[in-house]
C-alpha cells in the first residue's frame, strides 16, 4: 500500500469513528459517579463465620447477589455492587440520602434463628435455669455484664454454633472499645479488636474478654411499654442451640396483625419449609409441654407458660409464649406463623424483603460508607467540566502558538480525541467520577506530550536539511519510541492503580489508561496521516510553516558542568523537607487516618461553637469544627471532622443540626473506618513500590540496567520532594494525592525517556566524546522539548488548580509540584547520576581521559574540534542548519531511511569531525538498510555505503562506520588527525587500550573539575 | 513516617558527595545505597529497632539520620579507596 493510499485509508478510518462516536454521544446517557450526583456509598468487608470459615470468592459472590436482590428491592436504579479487592464490597447507591437505612438493608447478615427460650437462657452459674423467672425473664442491664457472663462458659461442641470465639475490650468504665471480633484461636485475640486504638495499644485498666462457640449475647427486645424516645439496652446470655433458622421459612410478607386480638399493628408473616413445619411442631410442641409440667396450680396459666423467641442478628425481635391450654401438642407450621415486635410499616416490610432474600453466606463490616448530597455532585460535575474545558483550550492555544500549521493539525487531534473518549465513555459505559475527570484532563496533555515530541522532532529534521515530506516520515519514526516508551510506562502504572486502589481512584486509572491508549491513535496515526496528505500541499511549502525556521537560540549551558549547584540545592530541598516531615508530620486525610467528615451548608447563620455545641449534645466531644468558603453551598458552611461514626449517628448529627440551623440537602458525609484506612495506606506503599520495580525493569530492558538506576533516583527524589511541599504546607494527603503520586512517576518519566533515548542515540553519533560531553549534547537538543512537554502537561493540572473545586485542586497541587520536580530532576539528577555512573566503566574512563589529554587537563562542555588551530564546536545539526535553511527545495525521497546523493555528503561532511577517518570506505551492509540513515549512507544512490553504527558504549562499531573526515585536528575527543593524538590513540575502542588498564587516577566528578 | 525522614535525610546528604573525588565503592549510586541504607540503620538503631509512628516523628528522628547517612558514605568512600589500592 502507498504512503497516500494509507494516509488516505487512516482518514477514513477517523471519519467514520467520528461518526460512530457521534451517534454513540446521541443515544447513550452519560453514567455519573456518586461524588457528582449525589448518594451513598458503603464499603464492606467480608468476616468469616463458623459456616463458612473462610472469606472465598464464592461467598463473596453469593453475598453480592444477595446485596444486588435487596438494592433492587429498595427501588434504587443504577447501583453498583462490586467485589474490591481481597475481601470487600462496594456497593454504590445513587439518589439515596437515607444512608442509615440503606446500610441497614445492604450489610445486615439477616441471619435468623429460633430458640426455645427458657432453657437456653444462661443464669449466674453459667448454665440454663429454666425455672428461673429472674433468669428467663430479666435481661441483664449491661452488655458488659452480659459478657462477662457469657465468658465464664467452657466451649460447647454441639455441632450448631453460630459464632466462632468473639473477643471483646472493655475500657475501666465497663463501656465497650472495641468488638466483638471473630476468631478462631482461643488464646490470642485477633489483631483487628486494637485496630481502632491509638498506636493499636491496650488503654491502662482495660480488660478483654472472650466468649466461646455455643454462647451468644443476645440484645433484648424493646417492652411495648417502655419510653420510644429512650435507648433500650438489656441483654441475655444465650446457649446458642437454635432450633430453626432463616434457611427453614419462606415466604415472608409484610401484613398487619388483624387477627382474633390482633392489634392491627404491622407484623411480619411467613410460611415454612417442609422440614421447618415438622421442626417447628415439634419444638413449640415440647415448649408447651414443658409450660404444663412446670404448671403451679397456685398461678395463672400464663404465668407458667414457656417461650419461643426469634432472634435476627443477635437482637431478640420477639418472644411469644406457646399456651398449653390452647396448643398442648404444638402449632402445626402450615398456617405459619407471624413475628411482631412494635414494628413500622417500612421497617416490617424491611425485614420481610430481607428474610426473602436470605441471610448472608458471611459477615459484612461496615468500613467506609460515603454520602454526597446531590447539590455537591452537581457543583462538583460543573467544577470538572469547567477544568476539563478550560484545560482543553489552554493546551490547544499553546499547540497553535508554538506550532503553528503543526499546532492546528494537533488540536484538531485533540478534538477527535476528546470526541472518541467521549463516545467510548458512554459505550462501555464508565462511571465518570471527579478523578475520572481529572484522569481525562490529564490525557489531554499526555495527547499533547506525543504531538510535542513528534512535532519537535519533524522539526529537527526538517532543520537538519531535509525535505518536508521527508522530515516529517523521519520525525514521526525517530519520535515514536519515546512516546511508546513513556505511554507505556503511564499505562502499566494506570494499570497497577486500578488494581490496587479503592474505587474513586480505580476511576481515574481506567480513565488514564484508556485515554492514553486513545491519544496514542489520535496524537500519532491520525496527525500522520492528516501531515503526509498534507506535505506536499502549498499549505506546508515553508518550513517556518511547521515552526522550523531558523533555530535563533540554542541551548549552550554546560549541564554537567552546572549539576553540582543543582544537586545541592536538591539537596537543601530535601533537607528542608525532612526536618519538615520531621517536625510537621504528614497531615493524612481519614482516607488514612479513619474518621468521618461532614460538609454541610446551614441554612440559618451559625458559627463554630454553636455547631460544636450540636455536636456535644449528639456525643461527639472530639469533633473539629471549620468554617469553609464555598458559596455553592450557601454563606454558612462547616466541615465537621470527628472519629468515625456509624450511618445512625451520622444521622442523629444530621438531625441536631437541621433542627437548630436547618440543613436542607446540603449534607455529605464520608465515613472511613480504621479496617478501610489501613488498607488503603497498604494499597497505596504496595502501588509506589509495584510502580517503581515495573519502571526500572521497563527502562533496563528498553535501555540497560545502568540507565533504570538513576531513573528510579530522580523519581525517589520526585516523590520524596513532593512529600516535603505537603508536609511544609499542611496540605492534606489523600487517596487521590497517592493517584496523583503515581501519576507523576509516569510523566516525570517521559522526560527522562526523551533524554536517555537522545543520550542513547548520539553515543554511536560520537564515538570520541566523553560521556558527560554526549549528555550535554543530548541534553540541549531536546531540553525545548522535554520543557514544552512539561509546560504542556502543565497546562490541564492548572485548569484544575483553577477551576476544579477544593478535590480536584488537591489533586492538582500534587500533580503540579511533581511534575515541576519529575522535569527539574529528569534533566539535573537522573542525566547526571548517569553520566557519573557511567564515566567509572573503563571504556568512558579511557575517553574522558583522552579528552583531558587533548584539551590540556579539561573537559570542554560539548565535544570539539580545531579548525584553524581554533576549537570549534561539534554540532553536526547545528551546522546542517546553517547550511540548508537557505536552499530552497531541499530534494530528499519521503523514505526516512533514504536520502539522496546530495544529503548523503553533505552528512558525510557533517558527521566527520565525529569520527575517526576509516581505512577506507567499507561496502554497505545490504541486510541491514534501516540504520544506514544514521551513518549517512544511501540505499537510494546505492553508489557509497556505511557499515551501520551499532549502538555500542565503546564506540567500535561508530569508528569503523566513518567514511570520511574532517580536515581539521582534534582537540574535544572527536577528530583523530592530531599529530599528536593518532586515531589509535584516542580511540576508546582500541583493543590494545582496553586491555592495558591504566591504573586508576583519584577520580573527580565533573562538578569538582570545572 | 520516622522512616520517610530517615530516608529522606539520607537522600538530601547524598547529594552533597557530588562535591567528592569520585571513590565511593559503585560511585554515586554505592554512595546513595550507602546514605540511604546507613540513615536508616542508624535511625532503627537509635530506636531500639522500632520505626517512630507519625505522632512519635520529631524533627530530632530526622536529625538522627544524619550520622547514619555520613557512616553510610563514608564506609562506601573507604571501601572504594580499599578496593582501588
Amino acid at each position: 500500500m502507498t504512503d497516500r493510499r494509507r494516509n488516505l485509508f487512516i482518514l477514513l478510518a477517523v471519519l467514520g469513528l467520528l461518526l460512530a462516536s457521534a451517534v454513540v454521544i446521541a443515544q447513550k446517557k452519560m453514567r455519573l459517579g456518586l461524588d457528582l450526583r449525589g448518594g451513598v456509598e458503603l464499603v464492606y468487608q467480608g468476616k468469616p463465620t463458623p459456616q463458612v470459615p473462610q472469606v472465598t470468592q464464592e461467598a463473596l459472590d453469593r453475598a453480592i447477589d444477595i446485596i444486588r436482590e435487596r438494592v433492587d428491592g429498595l427501588g434504587v436504579a443504577e447501583s453498583e455492587i462490586q467485589r474490591s479487592g481481597r475481601d470487600q464490597i462496594s456497593v454504590s447507591l445513587p439518589d439515596v440520602t437515607n444512608a442509615s437505612r440503606a446500610q441497614q438493608q445492604v450489610g445486615k447478615v439477616a441471619q435468623l434463628f429460633f430458640y426455645d427460650w427458657e432453657i437456653n437462657v444462661i443464669g449466674p452459674e453459667g448454665r440454663p435455669d429454666p425455672s428461673n423467672r429472674q433468669v428467663t425473664d430479666v435481661p441483664l442491664p449491661t452488655f458488659f455484664d452480659a459478657v462477662q457472663r457469657a465468658a465464664k462458659r467452657a466451649p460447647q461442641a454441639d455441632g450448631d454454633n453460630t459464632t466462632n470465639f468473639q473477643w471483646f475490650l472493655f475500657g475501666k468504665d465497663r463501656k465497650l472499645l472495641a468488638g466483638p471480633e471473630e476468631g478462631t484461636s482461643a488464646e490470642r485475640p485477633p489483631a483487628e479488636l486494637f485496630s481502632e486504638l491509638a498506636g493499636r495499644r491496650r488503654p491502662p485498666g482495660s480488660q478483654v474478654l472472650k466468649i466461646a462457640p455455643g454462647t451468644v449475647v443476645v440484645k433484648a427486645e424493646r417492652p411495648d411499654k417502655f419510653p420510644k424516645n429512650q435507648p433500650y439496652e438489656r441483654f441475655f446470655v444465650l446457649d446458642d442451640d437454635p432450633e430453626l433458622s432463616g434457611t427453614d421459612i419462606k415466604n415472608p410478607e409484610q401484613n398487619f396483625d388483624q387477627g382474633p386480638g390482633g392489634t392491627g399493628g404491622a407484623i411480619v408473616t411467613f410460611d415454612f419449609s417442609k422440614k421447618g413445619r415438622q421442626q417447628f411442631q415439634k419444638v413449640t410442641r415440647r415448649v408447651a409441654q414443658r409450660g404444663q409440667q412446670q404448671a403451679d396450680p397456685g398461678r395463672l396459666p400464663q404465668d407458667n407458660f414457656q417461650h419461643f423467641a426469634a432472634v435476627l442478628d443477635n437482637e431478640v425481635v420477639t418472644r411469644p409464649f406457646i399456651s398449653y391450654t390452647e396448643n398442648p401438642d404444638g402449632i402445626d407450621g402450615r398456617g405459619g406463623a407471624q413475628i411482631s415486635g412494635g414494628f413500622t410499616i417500612t421497617s416490617a416490610q424491611d425485614l420481610a424483603r430481607l428474610l426473602k432474600t436470605g441471610a448472608l453466606p458471611i459477615k459484612l463490616e461496615l468500613i467506609s460508607q460515603s454520602q454526597v448530597s446531590a447539590t455537591l455532585g452537581k457543583q462538583a460535575l460543573d467544577q470538572g467540566l469547567l477544568a476539563g474545558i478550560a484545560g482543553f483550550a489552554v493546551v490547544m492555544l499553546f499547540l497553535l502558538l508554538f506550532y503553528r500549521v503543526l499546532g492546528l493539525i494537533a488540536s484538531a487531534a485533540l478534538a477527535v480525541y476528546a470526541v472518541y473518549f467521549f463516545a467510548i465513555i458512554k459505550l462501555i459505559p464508565i462511571t465518570l467520577t471527579l478523578p475520572g475527570i481529572a484522569g481525562l484532563i490529564l490525557t489531554v496533555g499526555v495527547a499533547a506530550d506525543a504531538n510535542i515530541v513528534i512535532f519537535e522532532r519533524v522539526k529537527e529534521e526538517i532543520r537538519a536539511g531535509r525535505s518536508i515530506p521527508s522530515g516529517i516520515a523521519a520525525g514521526y519514526k525517530k519520535g515514536l519510541s519515546a512516546i511508546i516508551d513513556a505511554n507505556v510506562v503511564t499505562i502499566m502504572v494506570a494499570f497497577i492503580l486500578f488494581v490496587l486502589a479503592t474505587s474513586g481512584v480505580k476511576g481515574f486509572a481506567f480513565v488514564l489508561g484508556i485515554g492514553t491508549l486513545v491519544s496514542l491513535f489520535t496524537a500519532v496515526l491520525a496527525t500522520s496521516a492528516i501531515l503526509g496528505t498534507l506535505s506536499r500541499s502549498p499549505l506546508l511549502v515553508r518550513p517556518s510553516a511547521l515552526g522550523a525556521g531558523p533555530q535563533k537560540r540554542r541551548w549552550s549551558v554546560d549541564f554537567m558542568g552546572a549539576s553540582k549547584w543543582f544537586f545541592s540545592m536538591s539537596g537543601v530541598i530535601l533537607l528542608i523537607g525532612a526536618l519538615a516531615i520531621g517536625g510537621n508530620g504528614l497531615n493524612f486525610g481519614i482516607d488514612f487516618e479513619s474518621g468521618t467528615r461532614i460538609t454541610t451548608g446551614l441554612q440559618r447563620p451559625a458559627d463554630e461553637d454553636q455547631v460544636r455545641s450540636v455536636m456535644e449534645a449528639a456525643g461527639f466531644d472530639d469533633a473539629k469544627i471549620q468554617r469553609i468558603d464555598d458559596p455553592e453551598l450557601g454563606r454558612n458552611v462547616f466541615q465537621i471532622s470527628t472519629s468515625t461514626l456509624q450511618p445512625d449517628q451520622v444521622t442523629k448529627v444530621r438531625s441536631g443540626l437541621d433542627q437548630r440551623f436547618g440543613v436542607g440537602n446540603n449534607f455529605s458525609n464520608s465515613s472511613i473506618g480504621p479496617t478501610f484506612g489501613q488498607t488503603v495506606a497498604r494499597s497505596a506503599l504496595i502501588a509506589i513500590i509495584a510502580s517503581l520495580i515495573v519502571i526500572g525493569a521497563y527502562m533496563a530492558l528498553r535501555f540497560e540496567w545502568k540507565y533504570a538506576v538513576p531513573v528510579l533516583i530522580a523519581l525517589m527524589h520526585d516523590i520524596l520532594i513532593t512529600g516535603g511541599v505537603y508536609s511544609l504546607t499542611g496540605r492534606e494527603v489523600t487517596t487521590s494525592t497517592v493517584a496523583a503520586l503515581l501519576t507523576i512517576l509516569g510523566f516525570s518519566l517521559y522526560d527522562t525517556i526523551i533524554v536517555f533515548d537522545r543520550i542513547r542515540e548520539n553515543v554511536p553519533r560520537m564515538p570520541r566524546a566523553a560521556f558527560s560531553q554526549i549528555v550535554n549534547r543530548s541534553m540541549a537538543e531536546v531540553l525545548t522539548r522535554s520543557l514544552a512537554t512539561s509546560f504542556c502537561t502543565g497546562l490541564p493540572v492548572l485548569g484544575l488548580m483553577l477551576f476544579g473545586g477544593e478535590t480536584l485542586k488537591d489533586f492538582a497541587f500534587a500533580l503540579l509540584v511533581g511534575t515541576a520536580s519529575g522535569t527539574y530532576s529528569s534533566i539535573f539528577i537522573a542525566a547526571p547520576v548517569l553520566t557519573y555512573w557511567k564515566e567509572r566503566e573503563e571504556t568512558w574512563r579511557q575517553r574522558l581521559e583522552g579528552v583531558q589529554r587533548r584539551s590540556g587537563g579539561r573537559v570542554p562542555a560539548y565535544p570539539t574540534a580545531t579548525r584553524g588551530g581554533e576549537p570549534i564546536d561539534v554540532d553536526p545539526e547545528a551546522e546542517a542548519d546553517r547550511r540548508r535553511l537557505h536552499r530552497p527545495g531541499a530534494l530528499a525521497p519521503d523514505q526516512p531511511d533514504e536520502v539522496s546523493a546530495e544529503e548523503f555528503e553533505e552528512m558525510v561532511r557533517d558527521i566527520a569531525p565525529e569520527v575517526e577517518p576509516a581505512p577506507k570506505p567499507q561496502p554497505a551492509a545490504p541486510k541491514r538498510p534501516r540504520e544506514t540513515a544514521r551513518t549517512g549512507a544511501s540505499r537510494s544512490t546505492g553508489a557509497v555505503r556505511a557499515r551501520p553504527a551499532e549502538e555500542k558504549p565503546d564506540g567500535r562499531g561508530e569508528a569503523q562506520a566513518a567514511l570520511g573526515r574532517s580536515e581539521e585536528e582534534d582537540s574535544g575527543g572527536e577528530v583523530a588527525s592530531a599529530p599528536d593524538a593518532t586515531a589509535e590513540e584516542v580511540d576508546a575502542s582500541a583493543p590494545k587500550q582496553q586491555r592495558a588498564k591504566p591504573k586508576r587516577q583519584p577520580a573527580k566528578r565533573h562538578g569538582r573539575r570545572r | 513516617m520516622g522512616m520517610l525522614a530517615w530516608v529522606m535525610m539520607g537522600l538530601a546528604i547524598w547529594h552533597f558527595t557530588i562535591f567528592l573525588p569520585d571513590r565511593e565503592w559503585g560511585g554515586i549510586v554505592g554512595a546513595f545505597l550507602g546514605a540511604v541504607i546507613g540513615a536508616a540503620l542508624f535511625g532503627l538503631a537509635v530506636n531500639a529497632l522500632s520505626i517512630p509512628g507519625q505522632d512519635d516523628t520529631t524533627i530530632l528522628t530526622a536529625l538522627e539520620a544524619i550520622p547514619g547517612a555520613l557512616i553510610g558514605i563514608a564506609v562506601t568512600y573507604a571501601e572504594g579507596i580499599r578496593r582501588e589500592s
